[in-house]
């Protein structure tokens, strides 16, 4: 079609819409005209003027009838009886309120639950990085996956080998977030904080810019730079409370003084959540001999960006050549037996690594709770749909044609929809708060979660398409079917054969459905209480822990062993003489949560085997009340005593696995141990050996899922302390004990920071927290589809029996009793029901698998969840089946056949 | 009622065009012209032309405006535009077409 013919065309329709009247009266004036010339001509062959008149009229055939006619060549009817559509099709709705509301609460429970889901996927996984150039970013990672080592970070000289080989990488970025920081403001109050160490091109090469004042740049590298912090958005909101005069104030970061230059803007903060971002000069230990030169001093993340016109794969290969290269240059940094490697991902990856299968698991729960909700809203229609077959074949005589009738169903559906899915998003929204808290746990992202427009447009598609499908369902008959003569009594109330088979097959898929949505929470409920009974190997009930780190800049701190170890023991020792506290024990860390260090550990008189890698544990510092407090047991030898002091021999004492791990079946106790590797150079740790005492129990710290984990342990009093935890085993309850005991260590250290506050209980539950939410999401999305399937299946049976009334009665006039009448119902539903299970049962065989990495001690296809699933989905769904046999039983014959 | 046309369907849209390709003209005027051109051989309806030529406008072919008449009232006159002027001649191609094949299957010897 020509544009020409459009330039013609698009106005005459939108003056048909708009400007209506005119286009009427311009109608009825070119009729007038010609009835006038008509008559005129009429006049002129000699007719009376009356006759003249009525002559030209007939000719013309009926000015009303040739008007419509021509309304119709407008092509805009539609939308003029469109507003008449909706009219009839609320009135028609507000008629059955009962139909309406449970349709409109089905659909925007679907609705809402998608819309909410999508939400949360757009938000995270699917819009593009809010960096410069995103996607050209990548994350590198080095590991050494045979010593289970999955991010051993980067040294120095290593960054420096990348940077000159690399030809696929325009540019690289260190970022080290590990070095503990407090933080002193104007307050004098002082504030654990995350801070990454940067390097000046950071936020260069990762594409962000500030919101105020200046970032980092390469004037700010080396020792000679003065002390500069860029503070991160939340941060600077949550802790300045956005005041914009904090640029050029400086703060003091452990024992430096640093000068605010600028916010950062909103950002993903990937690896690592980072409140304050420092230029190196800021870190003493950045710039320390070792750190410099050591190449097995790792404490940076790197990432990179690539190189115009170079893919994610051909970086991966020339690094892994680089890698190859540098491991064979420097054996000594590299272990064999360990398999160092290095993985290329590009950021946008690496952000949505934990989140993806989650989300996208959630986002198929959604749409599998949706379709559910058609379904039943499809029964619904369809029922009403046969109710309404008389009324279409009504509306079909007096003139609507089956387009037209369509579309009174599409718009009545549409209507419909439209009210579901704003109810729908407002279930969305208001879920929003706890849906960002729940994204929280798996993706960086989950502050960039908003309702936005394309989230409205997916709600509103969801909506129509809901409407389009909905519309197809019920007959209107064809042509034939809607020319029949109304039968006198032509009441049907039966569905024929082939919509009975849909209506049945859309209950079964619905139970089908339930059955795979309620095993998936059904395996993560039980892997909830295989979790919960895992044994953690530390006493659960009333053990309070908290950390009360060294501060000021901690590596010169640490050195100043014998004041701080003093400090503790008094400490320690106050808090054990509070009424309540049963035992007081100090250490380096907190018993279940990860250990700050992780050294290599040789045996003497124990060759590696070969490919053996070096073993390595958990080293933790403890005094000799430690295992009392937490219930650890000793399982051989002694604990420690107050004579493991400096200055006496060296002891350790191992825990079980890893005492198995090291001597094998022989008796540990007596055997000589030590720190080996690389790594010794920048810890305060010496290399010497260390007599094993005894053997304890073992604890599971790095989660309740993964394992043991072998630890070593030696006493507080013979090592660098390198951070305060407490345990204190109470007989009184933690929570009341709490504020005593910071009052206690502030008379003591008056700006003694203390964090970390939690009973082994609330560790321990921490730990389970996100597994509960997930199974709650799960089986709140079941418990949805599981009510709206009971209610499809009560509804078709009720409807079936409603239409067989007549039969029934036939039935019972022939002998049949209530027992059996009853009978044949609930055989009816039980058809339904044992049908949705076995598909339902193949279904969750199927897709269980998915759940696999969520999943711990139990298998995707675990017998005894999906037969209890399926036998409580029996149940209730014959208890659903049992309110229309009941009805059905009571059917009167007498009245039934006389209302034939 | 009539049918919109007692012609062949789709001549009327043809013939329309054809007497609008002459010169712009109001609704009444095309009927009168069409009754002497073709001698009262073709019947068209009045009432029809009017459909036909709205549908024509609709389409695009023919344009409409507000004119004086021959006796100074205001009418519609419509005229052909260039696209109508192209459906005109791809009309009276089709016509041909059909006119001569039916004439020469009206006019096969039996045998």
């Amino acid at each position: 079609m020509t544009i020409d013919r459009w330039l013609r065309i698009v106005p005459l329709r939108f003056r048909s819409l708009f400007r209506r009247n005119d286009v009427e009266r311009e109608l009825d004036e070119e009729l007038q005209y010609h009835v006038e010339r008509q008559t005129e001509e009429n006049i002129r062959q000699g007719m009376s003027p009356d006759a003249a008149r009525a002559a030209a009229l007939r000719a013309l055939g009926g000015i009303e009838y040739r008007k419509e006619q021509v309304r119709d060549t407008r092509g805009t009817r539609w939308i003029e009886e469109l507003g008449g559509d909706v009219r009839f099709a609320l009135r028609s709705l507000r008629r059955s309120r009962g139909f309406a509301s449970t349709v409109i609460l089905t659909l925007a429970l679907g609705i809402g639950v998608n819309t909410a889901m999508f939400t949360l996927l757009r938000g995270t996984l699917l819009r593009p990085l809010p960096n410069r150039d995103g996607e050209r970013l990548v994350y590198l990672r080095q590991s050494a996956p045979a010593a289970q080592h999955t991010n051993v970070l980067f040294s120095v000289p290593e960054i420096a080998d990348y940077r000159a080989a690399s030809k696929t990488l325009s540019a690289m970025a260190e970022y080290s977030n590990v070095m503990p920081f407090t933080l002193v403001g104007d307050d004098g109050a002082p504030v654990r904080i995350s801070t990454a160490v940067i390097s000046g091109n950071y936020f260069d090469v990762v594409g962000l810019e500030p919101v105020l004042g200046r970032l980092t740049g390469v004037r700010d590298d080396g020792p000679a730079a003065a002390p500069v912090a860029v503070l991160s958005h939340q941060f600077w909101m949550d802790h300045f409370g956005g005041d914009r005069r904090i640029v050029g104030h400086t703060v003091r970061l452990n024992d430096r003084l640093a000068t605010v230059v600028g916010v950062l803007e909103p950002a993903p903060q990937y690896p690592v959540r980072t409140d304050v971002y420092v230029n190196t000069v800021t870190s003493p230990h950045h710039l320390s001999a070792t750190m410099v030169t050591e190449r097995t001093h790792r404490m940076s993340e790197v990432l990179a960006r690539l190189a115009p016109n170079v893919t994610v794969e051909q970086a991966r290969l020339e690094l892994d050549r680089i890698a190859s290269n540098m491991f064979r240059d420097h054996p000594e940094a590299y272990e064999k037996a360990a398999h160092f490697e290095i993985a290329v991902s590009t950021l946008r990856d690496a952000e949505n690594e934990r989140a993806s299968l989650m989300f996208w698991l959630l986002m198929g729960a959604a749409a599998f709770v949706l379709l559910i909700a058609c379904a039943n809203v499809a029964n619904l229609t369809l029922m009403r749909g046969v109710g309404r077959e008389r009324e279409m074949l009504v509306r079909a005589a007096l003139g609507a044609g089956r387009v037209r009738l369509r579309r009174l169903l599409i718009v009545e559906n549409l209507t419909l929809a439209l009210l579901g899915g704003a109810v729908g998003l407002l279930v969305a929204v208001a879920g929003l708060r706890l849906l960002v808290a729940f994204a929280a746990q798996f993706s960086p992202r989950a502050n960039e979660i908003r309702v936005d427009g394309i989230v409205l447009a997916v709600g509103l598609v969801t909506s129509i398409g809901a409407a389009v499908v909905l519309s197809f369902v019920p007959r209107i008959g064809g042509e034939r079917a809607l020319t029949m003569p109304l039968a006198p009594a032509g009441r049907r109330t039966t569905l024929g054969r082939g919509r009975q088979r849909v209506q049945r097959s859309l209950v079964v898929a619905q139970i089908a459905l339930c059955m795979v949505l309620l095993t998936g929470a059904g395996l993560l409920v039980r892997t909830l209480a295989k979790l919960g009974a895992v044994d953690t190997g530390v006493r659960a009930d009333h053990v309070l822990t908290m950390e009360f780190p060294i501060q000021g800049d901690v590596l010169r701190e640490i050195m100043k062993q014998p004041e701080n170890l003093a400090r503790y023991e008094r400490m320690r020792d106050r808090i054990a003489a509070l009424p309540g506290v049963d035992i007081a024990s100090v250490a380096t860390g907190v018993p279940l949560r990860p250990s700050m260090m992780d050294l290599e550990i040789k045996a003497e008189g124990r060759a590696l085997a070969p490919n053996e890698p070096t073993p390595h544990a958990a080293f933790r510092t403890v005094d000799p009340k430690y295992f009392a407090a937490t219930g650890i047991p000793l399982l051989a030898g002694r604990g420690f005593q107050a004579t493991d002091r400096r200055g006496t021999p060296l002891v350790a004492i191992v825990s079980q696995s890893f005492a198995r791990q090291l001597f094998g079946d022989q008796d540990p106790v007596g055997r000589r141990i030590a720190p080996t590797g690389d790594v010794l150079k920048v810890t305060p740790f010496t290399g010497d050996w260390r007599t094993v005492v005894g053997v304890v129990g073992d604890t599971r710290d790095r989660g309740l899922e993964n394992g043991l984990t072998p630890t070593i342990y030696e006493p507080f009093a013979q090592e660098f302390i390198v951070n305060g935890a407490l345990v204190v085993r109470t007989t009184a309850d933690p929570a009341v004990l709490q504020p005593m005991i910071a009052r206690a260590i502030h008379e003591i250290a008056p700006r003694q920071l203390i964090e970390h506050v939690a009973t082994v209980e609330q560790i321990r539950d921490e730990a389970v927290a996100p597994r509960r939410l997930n199974a709650m999401f799960i089986a709140a999305f079941g418990t949805l589809a599981f009510v709206i399937a009971m209610v499809g299946i009560a509804g078709v049976l009720a409807f079936s029996v409603a239409s067989r009334t007549a039969e029934i009665g036939i039935r019972m006039s022939l002998g049949a009793d209530a027992p059996r009448v009853r009978r044949m119902v609930l055989g009816e539903g039980g058809a339904l029901l044992a049908a949705g299970v076995a598909i339902g049962l193949m279904g969750a065989l199927l897709t269980t698998r998915v759940l696999h990495s969520l999943l711990f001690g139990i298998t995707p296809h675990d017998p005894a969840t999906l037969g209890a699933v399926g036998v409580v989905l029996a149940a209730v769904g014959v208890a659903a089946c049992w309110v229309p046999a009941a009805r059905a039983a009571r059917v009167d014959p007498a009245v039934a056949l006389r209302a034939e | 009622m009539s049918k919109p046309t007692d012609l062949v369907q789709g001549t009327l849209d043809l013939l329309v065009l054809k007497m609008l390709a002459l010169e712009p003209m109001n609704g009444w005027a095309i009927g009168q012209r069409l009754k002497q051109l073709s001698a009262d051989v073709l019947q068209v309806s009045d009432g029809s032309l009017y459909p036909a030529l709205h549908k024509l406008e609709q389409e695009g072919w023919v344009t409409a405006e507000w004119r004086q008449s021959e006796n100074n009232r205001r009418a519609k006159f419509y005229s052909l535009t260039r696209a109508g002027r192209k459906q005109l001649q791809v009309e009276t191609g089709n016509w041909d077409r059909l006119a001569s094949a039916i004439s020469a299957l009206v006019r096969l010897q039996e045998v």
